[in-house]
């Protein structure tokens, strides 16, 4: 009975979920406060200043973020004593709620918050560490929340056990803690939210990490101290984790007055995870999380290791996990840092106190962020040394000698934050990297060969395998000949008459592989010319001549010039044209195939877009509002297709992008091809009637309504073919989103239709009777009538970001208001279908569409 | 330079004095050639002994002075000295150190200039005495590599390389150095690593270290084990490697850059070509203004490390920023004074900064391109004997690049692509081409283009013959590469083809000039060979269908040379004598082209008379190819795709000793020059202690 009781209603959840943002909140929530007394036996609430009732600013002051943090570190957190606060979170919250039905909220909270505290545990690091955040929020809150909090908690008991409810309900997710967190003026609901983010899965909490931390640098005190524990806790977990906050926590701080920003809270906790404070503490590593044996002190006297290295196999150990500390130290531009003198070097990044950074390097393990910022650094580097030279050719050179330099210093603890799993970067196959088309700035793409791990932080580091790795293997044949003592040399002299002669058996060997490796390249096209030389061999022994038909020959150079699969032709303008189109599987083929570290079965190849000089934090934005609507999609089980690729911002003005695989821009096919879409469809996918082509064309149907919807719910401009991929599937990506919202290129009120949809789209969907127009147009209406449902989870996501930015898609006042209009609530379904109608109609006339891609071609070549 | 000066300033002080003024450290000298031990009367001599200043002429001087005899005599105390020196290098006083280091050079010099016909084994009693050279040998290359290693001052450092090469160039011919031995036994290989791979000690020693390391190697390479091949063959480490490429690199363009100038105030304004025809009046060969002496010493590092380490193979599509502008070093090193290219070590600053340098109009370009460009000067002129040796070397390094499979696949790397500004001749029937409108291509075309160029202008009553069948080995070398792996490689090939008959036209019309001194016929038969590759394999790594059809033309459109040809082979091969069975060879491989042009011109010939025009536009010869196809046969060769690797023994083994000796001679005129200016040195200590 008290099952039913507690479940909420899907309406009841709705209006709860709405709730924060009509305003009624305020005074709804204004008094809640429960959850947000965990008194610990340590410090009853009643020791904290009575006086402070209403005002938290009172007590406040004193909370100083940077003695905080230091705070935390000479904190010892003792499992036990954090788990016993837990208890007390939830005795409380029984206590308050004072009904009997409280005992099956117990439970339900247990379950709901224990399903996660109980997991934690197990992955050892976290259990610890997460009760500590406990304590430290105690110490932050007491002072003021709780005491208040009591003492408004009994007018609105009513009120505050729906909330609760809810907020124990299993329907309670991160999209409306997050919605609540930005919305409740209440610091005790505000600080219970905080507690509850440790109950949610990482992976959800991340995708709001934007959000939180915008939050965090740009709402009141309570909001940001409600979250700090949180992200603290979780800087400790993991290294890529403090330094998305910290690249976070830079962009989103740029916005700020240079002087406010200084002192922000935003700035002081990115010093504070920069200057990897937030490491684990020092035991628990110890205790828990065995390290890989630590690399030599990097100061090891170098003439030992070279006088010993290459002379047995086992020294060669020893001289990769030397290299392996250089690097970790000295990755990146900063080449001239040698393994005598990291300390003098390092002193230059002020945001490392020297203190910490000298006890590391004692402790001979190097400093943990360290060579993934190097990283990150010297790719960004190259990007802004490309930038000031004059042509493509000369930037993708530039590019590939640099790339080059980089891969001295791989493989190292570094890894390309865009990916899905776990790895470390071993090698840069720079010549297959190329310089994007942009005017002025130098965005370039790179593959990266990485080697998958458990985990990135904890596992080894691959050992290097030098470039020529079947040079290496002679080596190493090598190796006992030279490691025979100096007596031993003496009297060996002149048994070997000649050193040469071993030269000539190698050589051999190489021949018998080349000719081992060729079928295996080519076996898809034709094999006439190895049965050549297969004929040739027997015919020096047969003596009989053997007679080829010059014709043939003739016939197959074309031919075999014919069936290779369709390529563009290299433009030294636009050299990324080429790259783009070679089918990725091809590509990694190729590129394994040439890589010494191809054979090792963990072996993946990534790419990545790196960007210089642009702001990336719209991108991300419109990433993540398109990562809401495919999962609303999905839930509704709409077939709307997008694609959102991942945005790693660095700082405001530069990031990296996970470029979309298998896909070149529009105005790359037409120009490189001479075709329509359409037959550009034709040629690539087969006929009208064949499967291929069939799917191919759904595929774009659906694409192109779901873009359709994100380009007017967003208001994408700027949408040239340049901006619009085309994927081997068949699918349109639409990329670059610099203009969403409330903002557009130069003002000059172009594009003023809703989406972008040419005749040639038209075309392609068999055109405006087909069904598969007509199919357009449902899918679109389903896709708003879903979006429609869930508007609040992606308004919440652009509306958290306006907080303190100067984005131009947040210019004006309206933004929000207009974002909300667009998904009109008001409308029936009928009335929706009628706009759907409308638009596409409007859209498909639209003339300045057509303009725009004439504005784009005469200035940018853009077809 | 500096030895004349030293020798007036003496003159001048004796001169002034009238009595001859023996300086103190020289009335010691005198003690030790005399034949008691000078200890004797002296016991602190020795310790006084290096504190003075070296006079190295006189201790040398005095050396090559004695006669056998008293040789004999002085042999103790001569062994006595050199136990000091050695004894002194592990002082702590510096001074000391430099002037043991200094003796010991004398030393060598001294020992060895006196007895040029002396065995070595008579040089070592002479220095060490036979019971405690290995003992002495030991200490010495333990106290110099622990010297080399250690954080000790600089100028100590050059000086012991110095050192090093005064001792490994003693004699003319390094296999004859029998003190080498002991620098087998006890290896400073280790040493020499180190100092390639550190930054800094690269810029200032890497030269001489990298000239050390490539005439060690070439210490009885033929004869025995040297350890320093094998550990050379090696090494892997690629800051060391690439330390030994930046030196190399940084030698080259040097070179280059000189060559440039010199090229370029030569041809500056309407004034100085009116000066240089004046000049040229007087002086018999204006070109010769523009021989800068190449630098062997540097190839041959080069050409052992692509020979003998496959690791550095990397090294060479290593980028690097292009050094061509000159970077005016600001303060020249202290240690070495100016003396003419090829010797002097390149001011090193570019290498220290480890960074690419922000210019935009620095072109990225590295060890290979600057190489290419290398290779394209010193190739252009190879009438005398060094330039001649560079060229061969040139084309040696570059045939076991070619070899190379690594080295092949970035060669053909499609997306390496650079501008290669090889070097031409100005010659009279053609322009200098724009440097500016040669394209970026993979790297391979730039070779293929050097090759050309060679093909070209070499053409001369002097003709270079092992240098003709190397550049035309390493065309089909690649072509072997290109049809192994399908690289099709879009190269303009018709000037290959036509450079190529152009050739074969010339060994025609200087038949019997050049049939006196070479095998002309195994030169003909390798481009007849090549010219069969093209149309037999063809279809593996032309561009184009058409490149197909374009080979087709320029064979008939040059009938007449290939109709030669075969008339002189059958007529050569049907005489009894020694070219008898090579121009048989001939014959055979021609039967192919011979089939291509007795098909192909009947028809081209009656399509002529049936259209009614008497002169064929080039569309029209492609469109009889085209369509004559399928009734034209041809037979499959043996063996075209194969060729021989590369070996230095036997064959090359005489060419490389010869090139080591005319190097040792040209470090040692070098080597003493620098070690007798140690004036800033001794300086630099006196002030410290």
């Amino acid at each position: 009975m008290g099952d039913t009781e507690l479940e909420l209603s899907p309406a009841q959840l709705e209006d709860l979920q709405k709730s924060p943002s009509v305003s009624s909140c305020a005074s709804t929530t204004s008094s809640f406060s429960l959850p947000s007394s965990p008194s610990s036996g340590q410090r009853p609430p009643s020791s904290s200043s009575p006086s402070a009732s209403e005002g938290l600013p009172a007590s406040n002051p004193p909370l100083d973020v940077i003695s905080e943090g230091v705070g935390e570190l000479t904190l010892v957190i003792d499992p036990e004593v954090a788990k016993r606060a837990c208890q007390e979170v939830l005795q409380k919250v029984k206590q308050l709620k004072g009904e009997g039905e409280v005992s099956e909220a117990e439970t339900k909270h247990g379950l709901v918050n224990g399903t996660a505290a109980h997991a934690d545990p197990a992955d050892k690091e976290g259990g610890v560490a997460q009760p500590a955040k406990i304590h430290e929020e105690e110490e932050e809150l007491h002072p003021g929340t709780v005491k208040s909090a009591r003492r408004r908690q009994k007018n609105n008991s009513s009120k505050q056990s729906w909330l609760l409810r809810l907020f124990e309900s299993k329907l309670f997710d991160i999209s409306m803690a997050i919605s609540y967190l930005y919305n409740s003026k209440e610091p005790g609901v505000q600080a219970y939210i905080g507690n509850r983010l440790f109950s949610f899965r990482n992976e959800d909490v991340d995708f709001y990490l934007p959000q939180l931390l915008n939050m965090y640098i740009h709402m009141d005190e309570d909001v940001g101290d409600a979250i700090k524990p949180y992200v603290v806790h979780r800087c400790r977990q993991s290294i890529s984790f403090s330094l998305q906050c910290a690249w976070l926590l830079g962009a989103y701080s740029s916005d700020m007055h240079i002087s406010t920003q200084r002192h922000s809270r935003g700035t002081k906790l990115r010093k504070v995870i920069l200057s990897d404070e937030l490491k684990p503490s020092s035991q628990r590593a110890r205790r828990e999380m065995p390290q890989p044996p630590p690399p030599p002190p990097p100061a090891c006297p170098v003439p030992a290791h070279l006088s010993e290295h290459g002379l047995s196999p086992s020294k060669r150990t020893h001289q990769r996990s030397k290299s392996d500390a250089t690097v970790s130290i000295s990755l990146g531009s900063n080449l001239k840092r040698t393994a005598s003198n990291p300390k003098v070097e390092n002193s230059q990044d002020e945001e490392l106190s020297s203190s910490s950074d000298s006890l590391e390097y004692e402790a001979g393990t190097p400093v943990r962020l360290t060579p993934q910022r190097e990283f990150i650094k010297s790719l960004m580097g190259i990007g802004k040394r490309l930038a000031t030279l004059p042509t493509k050719e000369q930037k993708t050179q530039r590019l590939i000698s640099e790339l080059s330099l980089l891969n001295h210093k791989l493989p190292a603890r570094v890894w390309l934050p865009t990916a899905a799993f776990d790895h470390h970067v071993v090698r840069v196959p720079h010549t297959q990297a190329v310089v994007l088309n942009s005017k002025d700035k130098a965005p370039y793409l790179i593959y990266v060969e990485v080697l998958e791990c458990e985990n990135f932080e904890t596992s080894n580091v691959p050992v290097r395998i030098p470039e020529t790795r079947i040079r290496s293997t002679r080596s190493v044949e090598n190796l006992p000949d030279c490691g025979i003592t100096l007596d031993q040399r003496a009297s060996s002299f002149s048994i070997v008459p000649n050193y040469d002669n071993d030269d000539e058996a190698w050589s051999v060997d190489d021949i018998g592989e080349l000719q081992v490796e060729l079928p295996e390249i080519h076996t898809n096209s034709c094999d006439n010319i190895s049965q050549f030389s297969v004929d040739s061999i027997t015919s020096q022994e047969s003596k009989e001549p053997v007679f080829i038909a010059a014709g043939d020959i003739r016939r197959r150079l074309s031919e075999q010039l014919a069936h290779t699969p369709t390529t563009f032709k290299k433009d030294p303008e636009d050299p990324s044209a080429v790259a783009l189109k070679e089918p990725w599987e091809e590509k990694v083929r190729r590129i394994r195939e040439g890589s010494p570290y191809g054979h090792l079965p963990n072996w993946r190849l990534l790419s990545v877009i790196v960007k210089c000089g642009d702001d990336l934090r719209q991108e991300l934005l419109a990433f993540q509002v398109l990562k809401q609507l495919q999962s609303i999609w999905e839930q509704e089980r709409v077939p709307l297709w997008i694609k959102p690729y991942k945005i790693l911002v660095i700082s405001s003005d530069s990031g990296m992008i996970e470029p979309v695989v298998n896909a070149v821009s529009i105005h790359q096919v037409k120009k490189q091809s001479q075709l329509s879409l359409l037959d550009y469809f034709l040629q690539e996918h087969g006929n009208y009637t064949t499967e291929a082509f069939l799917t191919a064309q759904r595929n774009f149907v659906r694409s192109c309504a779901g873009y359709s919807l994100i380009c007017y719910l967003l208001q994408v401009k700027d949408r040239h073919n340049g901006n619009i991929l085309l994927d081997a599937e068949g699918h349109i990506i639409h990329i670059d989103f610099g203009f969403i919202l409330s903002s557009s290129p130069r003002n000059l009120g172009f594009e003023t239709s809703a989406f972008k949809l040419t005749t040639e789209f038209v075309d392609v969907m068999g055109g405006l009777d087909g069904d598969m127009f007509n199919y357009y147009k449902m899918l679109m209406l389903q896709g708003l009538i879903a979006a429609r449902k869930h508007m609040e989870k992606v308004v919440q996501i652009v509306e958290i970001m306006q907080q303190g930015s100067h984005l131009p898609c947040f210019h004006g006042s309206s933004t929000i208001r207009n974002l909300k209009e667009r998904f009109h609530m008001s409308l029936t379904e009928e009335q929706l279908q009628a706009l759907v109608e409308q638009m596409v109609d409007g859209s498909m006339r639209s003339i300045t569409t057509k303009l725009y891609d004439g504005f784009q071609y005469f200035t940018n070549g853009i077809m | 330079m500096a030895q004349v000066e030293k020798k007036a300033g003496l003159l001048r002080r004796t001169s002034s004095s009238k009595k001859p003024l023996k300086e103190k450290v020289v009335l010691m000298y005198d003690e030790i050639f005399a034949k008691d031990d000078p200890a004797k009367s002296n016991p602190r001599f020795w310790d006084e002994l290096f504190l003075m200043k070296v006079n190295l002429e006189y201790l040398e001087g005095k050396l090559e002075s004695l006669d056998g005899d008293e040789v004999i005599k002085m042999k103790d105390n001569i062994n006595s000295l050199f136990h000091h020196c050695v004894q002194a290098l592990s002082e702590e006083h510096q001074i000391k150190v430099v002037n043991a280091l200094q003796t010991l050079c004398a030393l060598f010099r001294g020992v060895h200039q006196k007895n040029k016909s002396a065995s070595g084994f008579d040089i070592i009693n002479m220095l060490m005495g036979f019971d405690k050279a290995e003992l002495r040998m030991k200490d010495l290359m333990e106290s110099l590599d622990s010297l080399l290693c250690g954080d000790g001052s600089e100028s100590l450092k050059s000086l012991c390389l110095k050192l090093l090469l005064c001792l490994v160039t003693v004699t003319d011919n390094i296999s004859q150095n029998t003190i080498l031995e002991y620098v087998m036994i006890n290896s400073i290989f280790e040493a020499i690593l180190q100092i390639l791979s550190d930054v800094s000690s690269r810029g200032q020693h890497g030269y001489d270290a990298v000239v050390l390391l490539a005439l060690l190697v070439n210490y009885r390479k033929y004869e025995s084990v040297n350890p320093y091949i094998v550990k050379l063959s090696i090494v892997d480490d690629e800051s060391t490697l690439d330390g030994m490429g930046m030196v190399v690199h940084k030698a080259l363009t040097e070179y280059n850059r000189q060559y440039k100038e010199k090229e370029e105030e030569n041809q500056g304004g309407f004034f100085s070509t009116l000066t240089s025809m004046v000049g040229s009046m007087f002086i018999a060969d204006a070109e010769e203004k523009l021989s800068v002496q190449t630098n062997e010493a540097i190839l041959l590092a080069l050409y052992e490390a692509v020979h003998l380490n496959r690791n550095f193979i990397t090294v060479l599509a290593q980028s690097h920023p292009e050094i061509d502008v000159a970077v005016t070093p600001t303060t020249p090193v202290p240690t070495t004074p100016t003396t003419p290219l090829g010797t002097t070590p390149p001011s090193m600053d570019m290498m220290n900064s480890p960074e690419l340098p922000l210019d935009p109009n620095l072109q990225t370009s590295n060890l290979l391109i600057t190489f290419l460009k290398y290779s394209s000067i010193v190739m252009q002129d190879t009438k005398d004997e060094h330039r001649l040796n560079s060229a061969r070397l040139c084309l040696i390094i570059l045939t076991c690049i070619a070899e190379d499979q690594y080295a092949d696949a970035f060669l053909h790397d499609d997306n390496m692509n650079f501008r290669v500004n090889l070097h031409r001749m100005p010659m009279r029937h053609r322009k200098k081409a724009a440097d500016k409108n040669i394209p970026s291509r993979p790297l391979v075309c730039a070779v293929l283009d050097l090759m050309v160029e060679f093909i070209v202008t070499h053409m001369m009553k002097d003709f270079p013959m092992d240098l003709y069948m190397r550049c035309v080995q390493i065309i089909h070398k690649l072509i072997c590469y290109q049809k192994k792996c399908r690289v099709r490689l879009h190269y303009t090939w018709t000037d290959l083809w036509s450079a190529l008959i152009n050739l074969l036209k010339f060994l025609l019309s200087n038949e019997t000039t050049l049939l006196a001194k070479h095998n002309i016929f195994h030169l003909a038969l390798q481009v007849v060979n090549l010219f069969n590759m093209f149309i037999t394999y063809g279809d593996t790594f032309l561009p184009t269908p058409s490149s197909y059809d374009e080979l087709y033309y320029e064979i008939i459109r040059m009938h007449q040379v290939f109709d030669n040809l075969h008339c002189m082979v059958l007529r050569v091969s049907t005489n009894a004598g020694q070219w008898k069975e090579p121009a048989s060879k001939v014959t055979h491989a021609l039967v192919n082209v011979r089939a291509i042009i007795n098909h192909f011109n009947p028809k081209i010939e009656s399509y002529a008379a049936v259209n009614h025009i008497s002169q064929l536009s080039e569309d029209q010869v492609l469109e009889v190819v085209r369509s004559n196809y399928d009734t034209l046969t041809l037979k499959l060769q043996d063996g075209l795709d194969q060729f021989e690797r590369y070996s230095e023994q036997p064959k090359e083994a005489a060419f490389f000793k010869e090139l080591v000796r005319s190097i040792s001679l040209n470090v040692r005129k070098n080597v003493s020059l620098n070690t007798l200016s140690q004036d800033i040195l001794l300086k630099e200590f006196s002030s410290i202690s």
